[in-house]
């Protein structure tokens, strides 16, 4: 990939001169996107600052100057607080969770086997579905009287479900000990198919030779995996891992659609952005909606920035 | 080319921080009111005279509630043909679609207010106050029950006029239980008797929050607040027995939350045939119809310790916005709909119940109105009202859920988060 764009030494100086223009016409392309970036990304967050030291009228605008207030208030919010715990937690391990399942998924369907445009395309289908409809038919199943329950009866499996501590019936949405690892699991197994994908792009950047090498060397299919492809893959781990903790930090919908807009059960599914989502349009309280906003941008920068220093010390390409 | 990007960036800093000054220098401090009213306020206000056009702003629970306001509005078109209107569905989260109209200035005309926030709008002066059409028109607002319109009242000033109600009450399936019981104890007697019946998941579906364990903290003689609404009253004597007594029925086994029991609602609970007893409102009538193989009615919720009828309602109202274009043709349609004529009409559908007193009852829902003589307000009825719904209601679940059944950390959450929604005032 890098071969191509080496400058043979005799074009060098006849690329000086249109480098110029080239360089212009760049700038003249990048700079509409940059300036709706900057208006709509940038501008919003500095404007949500803004609001954020206020106690702001969404119809009047700001109607008293609060400086921090906002943020210590939220800070000694116990449902902030649960929010907060509660998005770390789903973050912390969903994300692990999904990116093993979607990388077991991906060396599957990287194999030479029957059938594997079917297994890929299967695997991806509910990375596709609705949101809505999926949440719809997971509330179907972990149902108290649903199929997951009656499953686990007919196999005689209670016995093992009770000394955790789960009766028959038991309700496990709307259980505030239970329901956040339904949605943790709903969402791996939806979100799977795309880090799949992700994955798959990745393991197929990796050079057969490599493979013949190892090959050559006697390595099992096991220390294969462990020594080459696994270490291998680290652009594909930090791009996945970034897309992930971004997103999980992010969680709205499926909480709302197996909970409420309350984050039922007990705040058990009270997410940042949910609780964003109350402060403004339930409590309409927007200068604490802001902070709440901002406290939640520091959280996913300051993530992206901690795992972008993990991964960039070890990266062995620049890709 | 490095400068330039930070020139650029630092121009979109002072463009943000200027949009920002900009509504800080022209906005008033607090909501206005009177700013607004129509000029020429103190002649008599003739509907009749008024032309031009309206839009109307509605969520849809269903069809059935979009043909019946349909109904309604053809009715008024007949009435007044000067005036033109148009209906516009508001899907999704109505409130907060709402209150993003709000802050772009561009509310509907005329719009449904719901209990449950109208308190918040009024203080965060999205709404026109009624009061100057109220009194140029000489409106009788004596016939809506005081409980529906207090709630669209804030300060002396009417904000909003119920477009409808409808109160809880008992739904028994007259198969099981063919006498219902009329009261609380009569009531435990008859969900002991059924306890364990085959086919029965449980006596009663319950719902763990106040939008029901409220009717049965009154009943006790119980209550949120102080009568002046000064202060908290969940923690004296009557209400802490009356929450423990409510968390009793789940303790007993009398009865199971609609998640428990695998139900979408506690309705879908009774025409399932789940349970024998619900509790809930008008709404209930045509829902049921989904489930003809049960027989059902509506009784009046039974009497507690207090000895006194009582319950808690729901309702919703027409307001206009302090930024609608068209407050005039607007005040029209909505003396219209909230008056006999328009109100008959709305309530003939079948969804929802009069505000009324004056207009006649529906067929079916005689209970229901019955109940709006003695209701107090389920919603609304303070500022913060939601929080502390969700505090009880957290607490409640919490208690049900590990088996603890203890009222009193349910009884602390709901001070605390009261005396905190007090203090915000």
């Amino acid at each position: 990939m890098t071969a191509a764009s080496t400058p043979r030494p005799g074009k060098v100086a006849a690329r000086r001169v249109g480098a110029r223009q080239e360089a212009l016409a760049g700038y003249a392309l990048v700079a509409v996107p940059m300036l709706l970036f900057l208006v709509l990304n940038i501008g919003s967050i500095l404007y949500a600052a803004f609001i954020s030291v206020w106690r702001w009228n969404i119809r009047t605008g700001p109607q008293q100057f609060l400086g921090l207030d906002n943020y210590v208030k939220a800070l000694n919010d116990p449902i902030f607080q649960s929010a907060v715990t509660n998005t770390v937690y789903y973050t912390v391990i969903w994300v692990p969770l999904t990116m093993a399942l979607g990388l077991f998924l991906a060396v599957i369907v990287n194999q030479k086997i029957r059938g594997k445009t079917f297994f890929r395309g299967a695997f991806y289908f509910p990375s596709i579905a609705s949101s809505a409809a999926i949440s719809t038919i997971w509330i179907f199943i972990l149902n108290p009287f649903g199929l997951f329950n009656e499953v686990r009866g007919a196999l005689g499996l209670n016995p093992l479900f009770s000394l955790l501590g789960y009766d028959a019936n038991q309700d496990w949405l709307g259980d505030y000990h239970t329901a956040m690892n339904g949605v943790i699991i709903l969402n791996a197994w939806t979100t799977s198919g795309t880090f799949m994908i992700f994955y798959l792009a990745s393991l197929q950047a990796i050079p057969h030779e490599v493979y013949e090498a190892a090959a050559i060397d006697g390595a099992g299919a096991w220390d294969t995996f462990r020594r080459v492809t696994f270490p291998l893959l680290r652009p594909g781990h930090f791009f996945v891992a970034t897309v992930g903790i971004i997103g999980g930090l992010q969680l709205f919908d499926q909480a709302v659609q197996i909970g409420n807009v309350d984050g039922a059960p007990a705040n058990s599914l009270m997410t940042l952005v949910l609780y964003l989502y109350n402060a403004a349009f339930k409590r309409v309280q927007y200068g604490y909606a802001a902070a709440i906003g901002v406290v939640l941008f520091v959280i996913i920068f300051s993530a992206t920035l901690i795992q972008r220093r993990i991964f960039e010390g070890r990266e062995p390409t620049t890709a | 080319m490095r400068y330039r990007f930070l020139t650029l960036s630092f121009a979109v800093m002072f463009l943000a921080a200027a949009c920002g000054g900009g509504t800080s220098s022209g906005a008033p401090s607090t909501g206005g009111t009177g700013s607004n009213a129509p000029a020429g306020s103190e002649s008599a206000f003739d509907p009749a005279s008024i032309s031009g056009s309206v839009t109307l702003g509605q969520w849809a629970s269903s069809p059935q509630e979009v043909q019946a306001l349909t109904g309604a509005v053809a009715g008024f078109s007949a009435a007044y043909p000067n005036i033109k209107v148009t209906q516009t569905t508001i899907t999704g989260d109505y409130r907060a679609a709402m209150v993003t109209k709000f802050g772009a200035s561009d509310p509907p005309d005329l719009f449904y207010i719901n209990a449950e926030y109208a308190p918040e709008w009024m203080s965060q002066g999205y709404l026109l106050s009624l009061d100057d059409y109220i009194d140029r028109q000489g409106f009788d607002i004596s016939k809506f029950f005081p409980d529906y319109l207090s709630i669209f009242q804030q300060d002396g000033t009417t904000y909003g006029l119920p477009k409808d109600g409808n109160t809880i009450a008992m739904a028994v399936n007259t198969d099981l239980v063919p006498t219902p019981p009329t009261t609380m104890d009569e009531l435990v007697q008859v969900a002991t008797s059924l306890k364990g019946k085959p086919g029965l998941k449980a006596p009663m579906c319950l719902n763990p929050s106040l939008d029901r364990g409220l009717a049965f903290v009154y009943a006790q003689g119980g209550s949120l607040l102080t009568d002046d609404g000064s202060a908290s009253a969940i923690d004296s004597a009557a209400s802490k027995t009356a929450v423990q007594w409510y968390m009793d029925l789940f303790k007993n086994g009398l009865g199971q939350t609609n998640t428990q029991l695998g139900d979408g609602w506690c309705g879908e609970a009774l025409g399932k045939g789940d349970v024998a007893i619900a509790f809930e409102g008008g709404w209930l009538k045509g829902a049921m119809d989904a489930f003809p193989k049960i027989k059902w009615q509506f009784a009046e919720m039974p009497t507690g310790t207090s000895g006194k009828k009582v319950t808690i309602n729901y309702t919703a109202a027409y307001g206009i916005g302090n930024d609608s274009k068209n407050k005039d043709q607007a005040w029209v349609l909505m003396q219209y709909l909230t008056g006999p004529e328009g109100m008959a009409k709305w309530t003939s559908g079948g969804i929802a119940v009069p505000s009324r007193s004056d207009v006649a009852v529906p067929t079916g829902f005689e209970i229901i109105v019955k109940g709006a003589d003695y209701a107090k307000p389920g919603s609304g009825f303070m500022p913060g009202y939601p929080d502390v719904l969700k505090a009880f209601g957290d607490a409640f679940l919490k208690q049900v859920t590990d088996k603890k059944y203890d009222a009193g950390p349910v009884v602390d959450a709901t001070k605390a988060a009261i005396t905190s929604a007090l203090a915000a005032q």
